[in-house]
């Protein structure tokens, strides 16, 4: 139960406040062929012989350049090139990736997101021969007439093909599925996940579709939900995923995402959960620091004035546009959004996002917490098991999966005033 | 923003010096009046521009119609009086004082205030409909108050208009000479000098002995929060200024005039208002409850003999409660209603409490579009976040040891074996339709325990059908339907009728099992089954699907009649990882719980505010 809480084991929590440097770093690439239908992500279609991708990559290079000559990457572990589509970059991908090795040599993981479609074997080799660790690669579907609904790009044979060499080649391998799309059945969702598994993946991450207001997708659906994303269906979905991908030998550690071993979990998704320091760069990217890290990005980054008093994290979201950072690619002249938390916002904030994993919110966070907000931790996890939300080790329930917004609001309110700070960089 | 022209026509000095008082027989007082779209608002707009009371630049569409939801319904719901100068063609300057009237059959009572303010009206009938239903209502009511009347018909430039038919029909159905009816386009402003010099000519000006003690008439009045209560009055006899130390002769307050002026549309500070004028006055009182409608003001020293003919009160037709979602705006729900009141003495209210809903009002609504807009104001001018339960009549409750008593809430309805019989209020009420709508009317009147009781074919293309129906029918949809199984072509009046007994029996709505005394309505036995089958199921779409499942029962005392269910949400998280972008996933987070504060919890049950008037909606489909 909550209430065998040990006090005072909330210590190594509280420490990780004072880090300053990045445990992970993001680099957002906001290029693709085309734009799919139900998309709402940082990134627009390109042309082939574009040169702005490359100015682009090569900026990017610079301002990783520049933040490890902050020593802000000296402890960086992991990193994750996300998109759009970064294989679309070619060979500049590969060079992006060597930089991120050189300029942060502790880097154990480094994935890049991949999209069937442009994942060649120049490609493939390119990235694995720089550094790259993993592929998460965007199947979505092994059904074609899905595929086509999303307007993606690939087939179901270029994807499986893609997959297993990307297997062959000694990757890491996570696959990107995505459930209550149109046309999607039982039937045809459970071809598709025994399908992945079959190819020997080590990650599978399932998400159901959004349909996200401006996007394609919402003009075309209108109003009214289809029944094939109906809050049902998503729920089904998601119940079939989770009893199919464990029968093929996954396990749940996260919301969304399986691994069939410990060691095949996304290392870089999970300090999003567990409240360490990430640097994001590239247009949309986000980060998140500590107050002393915020305070040696400012030393690049004088446009985002000192940090606020009283204030334990930042939450930075780059908007400056991908031709803006073709052209000046130096930290100084980005323009991000800049969002602030105190202490009592970061814990609640903190025990919100451990909610989403398998192993529960950990005990020294609950600690800690606790010293924090006083008895109103006991109070809300108390009422969270007793709804079913969490288990009595607080790791959430099935209820607590599927239901997520209500857990996951119900502890972000721990942090009483829940209105952030938040300004824009000069 | 509105700005008085004071530089093109009239210099500064020159506007003030006939802002003094007029000599009466340069003053007009006059109401326009008209059936609801016939523009009756653009003719005031062009008025206005045309005698340089408003820059044509800075005319806002429709500027006597103030307040926000006027504008957006293009309606006018508030009386408002505005002083414009006319140099007519006599070389004489002329005061006109404008009352605007309200429009909609809801306000009815607002008309007859604004009336007794006048000598005159101007009577608009649009050149393409003819005389409609408001329209005869409404010359009616000028017609009592010994107006003079100016036809005018308007709309004339558009190319569907047939002026001589109107005309035609003026004088047959209303009985007013229209031979001289002034032609013209609000829209174009065409006919517009010739509409006012009509008013100088064919209005009386205002008798009055200035002499005399004070004699003025409260027809509207609103609150400020640095001058108190300010009224609109008309002044009769006498005279006023500030300083002047002046009773209400009906409630008998006293109190300093802290000043006097007229709206020419802003409010103008003047020296005094004169025998004949129409203007404000500056009470200084602060509460507003001191200041009624209808009440004559008066020196305090030296009383007039006799205060003015008082207005009728309008009576409360449609009774709702009225709850603050957040039980702690209670107060402020009742001081907001205080405020309203000033503005609008119709309204009426007494506290109510609801299990469900806790403590509110029961407030009292001319009709169903009066208690809308009250409602929205509130909600808009007031920050409050209100919930209104199904509108209810006042019935008479005859109990078994023969008392007798008013019922407006379901909820005080007495237990079944204590009531005798019950006796609901009748409206006599007609309608004027094309002929083709007939049969579509005469049914709609049926399926609304209506019965006709005469047909009166007015000319080949209008027959007025008249009817007795229960006000409960007519405040729940009949009107919508009306208009939409006539094309818009109906026009409906109604006065109060009789009350008769009819077969009445509770419906009660249980959500998870718990009834909830805020839906319960009282409906017609025979009846019964069907209404509540329908709001089961209007309840169930509206209703958001909750983590437990929710039955919804529709009974009379312990019998279920009707059920269906709102099952349980099985999916509402946001897995999607979004780069680490958790700004973004806690922002969604809020915006569901911001969805959630609009709900009411009853229970564990999440009610929208739209709940409670389901009933309203259960033939929408």
């Amino acid at each position: 139960m909550p209430s065998s809480i040990a006090i005072g084991s909330g210590r190594a929590w509280r420490e990780r406040l004072s880090s300053a440097g990045i445990d992970a770093l993001y680099l957002h690439v906001p290029f693709c062929a085309r734009k799919c239908a139900y998309c709402d992500f940082a990134s627009w279609a390109t042309t082939r012989g574009d040169v702005l991708p490359r100015r682009y990559a090569e900026a990017l290079e610079r301002q990783v350049e520049q933040v490890s000559h902050l020593g802000l990457l000296d402890g960086c572990e992991t990193a994750y090139v996300g998109g759009g589509t970064p294989t679309l970059l070619g060979e500049a991908l590969g060079g992006l990736v060597r930089c991120v090795m050189e300029c942060a040599p502790g880097i154990r993981e480094l994935t890049c997101e991949a999209n069937p479609d442009s994942l060649s074997d120049n490609v493939l080799r390119e990235v694995a021969a720089a550094g790259c660790t993993r592929l998460s690669i965007g199947v979505q579907s092994l059904c074609d007439s899905e595929l086509g609904e999303l307007d993606r790009l690939h087939d179901a044979e270029r994807a499986r093909e893609r997959v297993a060499a990307a297997v062959g080649g000694g990757l890491d391998v996570s696959c990107d599925l995505m459930c209550a799309i149109p046309l999607q059945t039982s039937d045809s969702w459970q071809a598709t996940l025994e399908g992945v598994a079959s190819l020997g993946v080590g990650h599978v991450s399932v998400y159901p579709l959004q349909i996200e207001d401006g996007t394609a997708l919402a003009q075309k659906v209108g109003d009214e939900q289809p029944s094939w994303n109906s809050s049902d269906t998503q729920a089904a979905r998601m119940e079939q995923a989770q009893s199919v991908l464990e029968d093929c030998g996954y396990r749940r550690y996260e919301v969304a995402s399986y691994a069939r071993l410990p060691e095949k979990e996304c290392s870089h998704n999970k300090m999003y959960w567990t409240g360490r320091p990430y640097l994001g760069l590239g247009t949309g990217a986000a980060s998140m620091l500590t107050a002393e890290g915020y305070k040696r990005l400012l030393e690049a980054c004088p446009q985002l004035g000192p940090l606020p008093e009283g204030m334990t994290r930042a939450r930075l979201r780059v908007v400056s546009g991908r031709d803006q950072i073709a052209a000046n690619g130096r930290l100084s002249s980005l323009t991000f959004e800049e969002e602030f938390l105190t202490e009592r916002q970061a814990a609640a904030e903190d025990l919100m996002l451990g909610a989403r994993l398998a192993c529960g919110l950990d005990a020294g966070l609950v600690a800690y917490t606790h010293d924090l907000l006083g008895e109103s931790v006991d109070k809300t996890l108390n009422r969270l098991v007793r709804e079913g939300f969490l288990s009595d080790a607080l790791t959430p329930t099935q209820r607590g999966w599927l239901l997520g917004n209500e857990l996951y609001g119900e502890l972000w309110d721990l942090a009483g005033d829940t209105e952030t700070l938040t300004r824009r960089s000069a | 923003m509105i700005r008085i022209d004071a530089g093109k026509t009239h210099g500064p000095c020159a506007m003030m010096s006939r802002m003094k008082t007029t000599d009466t027989s340069h003053i007009r007082n006059f109401s326009i009046v008209a059936h609801i779209d016939h523009g009756k608002s653009t003719i005031s707009d062009r008025i206005l521009e045309l005698t340089h009371t408003v820059d044509e630049r800075d005319m806002a569409d429709q500027l006597l119609d103030t307040m926000d939801i006027e504008r957006e319904r293009g309606i006018t719901i508030k009386s408002n009086a505005v002083r414009v100068v006319y140099d007519a063609d006599d070389g004489e300057s002329y005061q006109f004082n404008l009352i605007d009237t309200p429009g909609h059959v809801d306000f009815t009572y607002e008309v007859s205030r604004s009336l007794a303010a006048c000598e005159g009206a101007v009577l608009v009938v649009d050149a393409t409909q003819g005389v409609e239903a408001q329209t005869v209502s409404n010359a009616t009511l000028a017609m009592n108050a010994n107006l003079d009347i100016v036809p005018a018909i308007n709309k004339i430039d558009l190319p569907s208009a047939h002026p001589e038919e109107v005309k035609k029909e003026i004088e047959e159905d209303l009985a007013i000479p229209a031979d001289d009816a002034v032609l013209v386009s609000g829209k174009t402003g065409e006919g517009i000098h010739d509409l006012l010099e009509a008013i100088v000519y064919l209005v009386s000006p205002p008798k009055g002995d200035a002499k005399a003690p004070l004699k003025a008439l409260i027809l509207d009045s609103y609150f400020d929060e640095y001058r108190g209560v300010v009224a609109t009055v008309r002044v009769f006899d006498g005279s006023i200024k500030k300083g002047d130390h002046l009773r209400m002769m009906a409630l008998g307050d006293t109190f300093l005039c802290d000043g006097v002026g007229c709206k020419r549309p802003l409010e103008t500070p003047l020296d005094e208002l004169g025998v004949g004028e129409v203007g404000y006055v500056v009470t200084g009182l602060k509460d507003p409850a001191l200041v009624k409608t209808g009440d004559t003001i008066t020196y305090e020293e030296r009383p007039c003999a006799e205060a003015c003919p008082g207005y009728h009160e309008a009576k409360p037709m449609v009774f709702t409660g009225l709850f603050p979602i957040d039980n702690k705006q209670y107060e402020n729900l009742r001081d907001a209603l205080e405020k309203l009141k000033v503005n609008d003495p119709s309204l009426i209210w007494t506290p109510e409490t609801s299990v469900a809903l806790g403590f509110g009002f029961r407030v009292g609504f001319l009709g169903l579009l009066h208690m809308e807009v009250v409602k929205e104001r509130l909600e808009r001018e007031f920050g409050l976040d209100l919930i209104a339960t199904s509108p209810s009549v006042d019935y008479h409750v005859y109990k078994t040891d023969g008392e007798m008593v008013d019922i407006t809430s379901p909820q005080d309805l007495p237990d079944v074996t204590r009531i005798d019989h019950i006796e609901e209020p009748y409206l006599k009420a007609k309608v004027i339709v094309p002929p083709d709508f007939m049969g579509a009317v005469m049914q709609l009147v049926v399926d609304h325990r209506g019965e006709t009781s005469d047909m009166v074919f007015l000319s080949e293309k209008s027959v007025e059908i008249h009817f007795d129906i229960p006000l409960a029918e007519l405040i729940l949809d009949f009107f919508d339907q009306l208009k939409s199984r006539t094309k818009g072509y109906a026009s409906l009046d109604y006065e109060i009728g009789d009350y008769r007994t009819s077969d009445l029996v509770k419906l009660d709505i249980l959500l998870a099992g718990e009834e909830v005394d805020a839906l319960s309505f009282i409906v017609p036995r025979d009846r019964a089954y069907d209404m509540a089958r329908s709001l089961c199921d209007k309840l169930k779409e509206i209703i958001p699907r909750q983590q437990f499942e929710v039955p919804i029962q529709g009974a009379i005392g312990n019998k279920i009649i009707a059920r269906s269910t709102v099952k349980a949400v099985r999916k509402d998280v946001l897995a999607k990882c979004y780069g680490g972008d958790i700004s973004r996933k806690r922002k969604l987070l809020e915006k569901q719980k911001e969805g959630k504060k609009r709900m009411k919890s009853i229970g564990s049950v999440e009610v929208p505010q739209e709940a409670f008037l389901a009933v309203l909606k259960v033939d929408d489909e």
